[in-house]
């Protein structure tokens, strides 16, 4: 039942490995989602907080199985002029004049306005047709011939009435362009949605997708994450990072550091040549780590409690 | 797809994953059992990630069903402490016979049950020789685990045990089981050595003991998968027809749950419809029509857009003694929906009227509604609470605003000012007047619904949780402009 169009999802160790040599550390859970995924041609829904490596996930999957990947980022207001496909206005403005020009031509020897019209008629109507067609994301995904990986990007930002013209792409694989047809997938893609869960999904769309929830790793998982992705970072500098940031996430903070903020804090430390986590470094570069001001004098105020934890005192 | 033992296990899972509230469609089992016949049942914590990406939709269910999967497939009891405790219990059974016990007493009444057994073989007791020839008691004997499972699963369903639906039926279902079981055979034999061989005896009771233990898991697991569910529903459904104000406190947890989940219900219902902007789209008949004027010459443009409307709700309260729980239900369920309905500004009255948002804005909810019971509660004067809304209050009110007030309309018998009434409705966009009195009370007494009701654009009964559900619903559809 393995998805032949992307083998290289057809065992959950070796997603893992693939993965792993991409620089996405899996846990079993997403590795055995994607592989779930490929095999019941199904979409993936993944909620998380922000940073924990959604869209990542996403494009590590494109570059494992060597497809392209066409990404559609929802936000308020988003239509299906914007997501799925447009007309090409321009052109089709065109053709009306080039038809007004052959118009005579077409015309000739007419006899009164029913034949006229009869004859107009046999000209076909390529008015709307597929050359006037303007693929969008979500057209352009199933335009492909042989796979592609479609990420829709923060479902949850894009209104209510977007999530209900996805369900068609993400049970059937088609669309419906209501003056051509229906317009089936080419083959099918490897979709995958993310949600910040700023607000509840409709359940037609969760019914349609596989559900994952990445939730923030815990302390050996995220350093080996950080390891895959900043390999120049010192071993027990990492180390101490990690623990820090477990530390302060915590903390009763506005926005807790991410997965991205933790690697981004590592290669500002890399930079800084580095070899320990001591609390000059620590409050040189904060910063980086938590992006309120707020936070940052909360976490200043603990750092003793922290450095500690973090295991440097 | 051929059903499998697997895949009636899985299906029975699911039974019992929709008693714990998480909704598992068909569609859904279609593609779990599809899911599982990739994953394979041998590695537990790949099948219970997979099942979850299928079964689960979203991180709050995430929760109860990874709760749901350890409870439903608990895993293989550990084999190593089975034989251990297995070699403890023949170990007990031998050390007597090693030689503490003097010698001739163990020759007079000391017989143990496996000497007694294989001594029926020769025909001594008829209970006695039954008993040894029966595969239940070689199985409990010989520490079958397998065939003793087997014969409980084959007993259970004899015994019907997967049709129990109440919490109490579970002792009634374990006897059934334990005579499906042959039982009957074992007690026999005890009372046949009660009295003639105490040490038999006391196996005999042991072994008895064991297999009742058995026979009630059993039964617990059916009354889990099949019944835990339904008798919840049956409580919650019951609980909300129940008249507010016969809510006892220990029903207030499961009260306040039901409020949430009816809330979420609601605020997903009509919180998903958002504003939808219309920017730059042509509104080709206004267009035309004003084109009219320059004689086809669209001269002047017309653009789509929707007005926002800003809804609001006013909540006006009753808060004396009769009509008090009614209110506190009511703010109950309004503040569960205020993310889909945030303007929302509340008042108490019993004798005098206040506002009392802020304390809904500041606490939580149920100590906001002691507070308000606190202060405003009395004697009701609905006249004096009338003036004292229009005079804190009229002023804000618009088309826009939903007015409801909740109260029995009994103003012990003095002019409750409906004039006052009146020019509310004439400002707001919909009054709705809630009474927890039933219909036929209206106007009795010293009631002065009858005239309420023309000065009202609804006046209904709302005497329990559905009902309540039903005004707040019809409240957010109408203040959200559906």
């Amino acid at each position: 039942m393995d998805n032949p169009l992307y083998p290289q999802l057809g065992d959950i160790d070796a997603i893992t490995t693939a993965f792993g040599a991409a620089g996405y550390i899996c846990t079993p859970r997403i590795a055995t989602v994607v592989y779930l995924a490929a095999a019941l041609n199904k979409p993936i829904l993944v909620e998380g907080p922000p940073g924990v490596g959604k869209t990542e996930l996403a494009k590590t999957c494109a570059e494992v199985i060597a497809k392209p990947l066409v990404r559609l980022q929802c936000y308020e207001g988003l239509d299906e002029a914007k997501a799925l496909y447009e007309w090409k206005y321009g052109k089709q403005l065109l053709y009306t004049q080039i038809l007004k020009e052959q118009l005579g031509d077409i015309l000739e020897g007419a006899q009164g306005l029913k034949q006229s019209i009869q004859r107009l008629h046999s000209t076909g109507d390529v008015f709307y047709a597929k050359e006037f067609l303007e693929p969008r994301p979500l057209l352009r995904a199933m335009e492909q011939n042989d796979g592609a990986v479609l990420l829709i990007d923060e479902i949850d930002k894009a209104d209510f009435e977007f999530e209900s013209l996805l369900l068609e792409v993400l049970s059937d694989y088609q669309v419906s362009i209501p003056e051509i047809g229906t317009v089936q997938a080419r083959s099918k893609p490897m979709v995958f949605l993310t949600s910040n869960d700023t607000r509840d999904l409709s359940d037609a769309l969760k019914r349609r997708c596989l559900h994952l929830h990445i939730p923030f790793p815990s302390i050996e998982l995220e350093g080996r994450i950080v390891t895959a992705r900043v390999p120049e970072l010192q071993e027990r500098l990492g180390d101490q990072l990690v623990r820090f940031v477990h530390a302060v996430r915590e903390l009763d903070l506005k926005k807790a550091p991410a997965i991205s903020e933790t690697i981004d804090w590592a290669r500002s430390l890399v930079l800084l040549h580095a070899n320990e986590l001591d609390a000059r470094l620590v409050h040189d570069t904060l910063n980086v780590l938590l992006k309120y001001e707020e936070d940052i004098i909360e976490a200043e105020d603990q750092m003793g409690k922290l450095l500690k934890l973090a295991d440097v005192l | 797809m051929t059903a499998t033992p697997g895949s009636n296990q899985l299906l029975a899972f699911i039974k019992f994953l929709r008693g714990r509230d998480i909704p598992v469609s068909p569609a859904d089992t279609l593609d779990a059992v599809q899911a599982a016949s990739l994953l394979g049942y041998e590695q537990r914590d790949t099948l219970r990630d997979g099942l979850a990406a299928v079964l689960a939709k979203s991180s709050h269910e995430e929760l109860t069903y990874r709760e749901a999967f350890d409870l439903f497939f608990q895993p293989a009891k550990n084999e190593a402490q089975q034989t251990s405790a297995q070699e403890d219990a023949s170990a007990a059974r031998e050390s007597p016979d090693s030689g503490e016990v003097p010698a001739g007493e163990q020759d007079a009444v000391g017989d143990s049950l496996e000497d007694l057994l294989q001594g029926a073989a020769g025909g001594m007791d008829p209970a006695l020789s039954e008993l040894a020839a029966s595969s239940l008691m070689q199985a409990l004997q010989g520490g079958d685990e397998a065939a003793l499972s087997l014969s409980i699963e084959a007993a259970a369903e004899a015994a019907k045990v997967d049709q129990i639906q109440m919490f109490t039926q579970r002792g009634q279902y374990t006897r059934r089981l334990l005579d499906e079981l042959g039982e009957t055979a074992l007690r026999d034999a005890a009372i046949a050595l009660e009295n003639s061989h105490p040490r038999a005896f006391a196996e005999v009771q042991e072994l008895r003991e064991d297999l009742r233990q058995r026979a009630r898991d059993r039964v617990e697991r059916a009354y889990l998968v099949h019944a835990a569910g339904d008798t919840e529903d049956f409580l919650d459904s019951a609980l909300a027809e129940v008249r507010l104000a016969n809510i006892s406190p220990h029903q207030m947890a499961r009260m306040r749950r039901l409020i949430d989940r009816m809330a979420r219900k609601l605020a997903s219902r009509h919180g998903r419809r958002r504003r939808r902007t219309r920017r730059g789209q042509l509104n080709v008949p206004a267009t035309l029509r004003a084109a009219a004027a320059t004689d086809g010459v669209p001269f002047n443009t017309h653009w789509r857009h929707i007005r926002k409307k800003k809804p609001q709700v006013m909540a006006i309260c009753d808060v004396s003694g009769s009509v008090a729980a009614y209110a506190k239900f009511l703010l109950m369920f309004l503040y569960a929906v205020q993310d889909v309905l945030p303007r929302t500004r509340s008042f108490a009255f019993s004798s005098t009227l206040g506002e009392v948002t802020e304390w809904f804005d500041s606490l939580p909810v149920e100590e906001a509604v002691t507070r308000v019971n606190r202060v405003y509660g009395g004697a009701t004067d609905y006249a004096r609470a009338f003036l004292d809304f229009s005079s804190l209050a009229l002023q804000d009110i618009n088309k826009a605003t939903t007015v409801i007030i909740l109260g029995d309309a009994r103003n012990n018998n003095s002019d409750p000012r409906l004039d006052l009434l009146a020019e509310i409705k004439a400002r707001c966009k919909r009054l709705i007047w809630l009474n927890p009195e039933p219909r036929v009370g209206w106007g009795t007494g010293d009631s002065a619904m009858l005239p309420v009701i023309q000065h009202c654009h609804i006046a209904t009964e709302c005497n329990n949780l559905k009902q309540l559900e039903r005004i707040v619903d019809k409240l957010l559809s109408e203040a959200r402009g559906r």
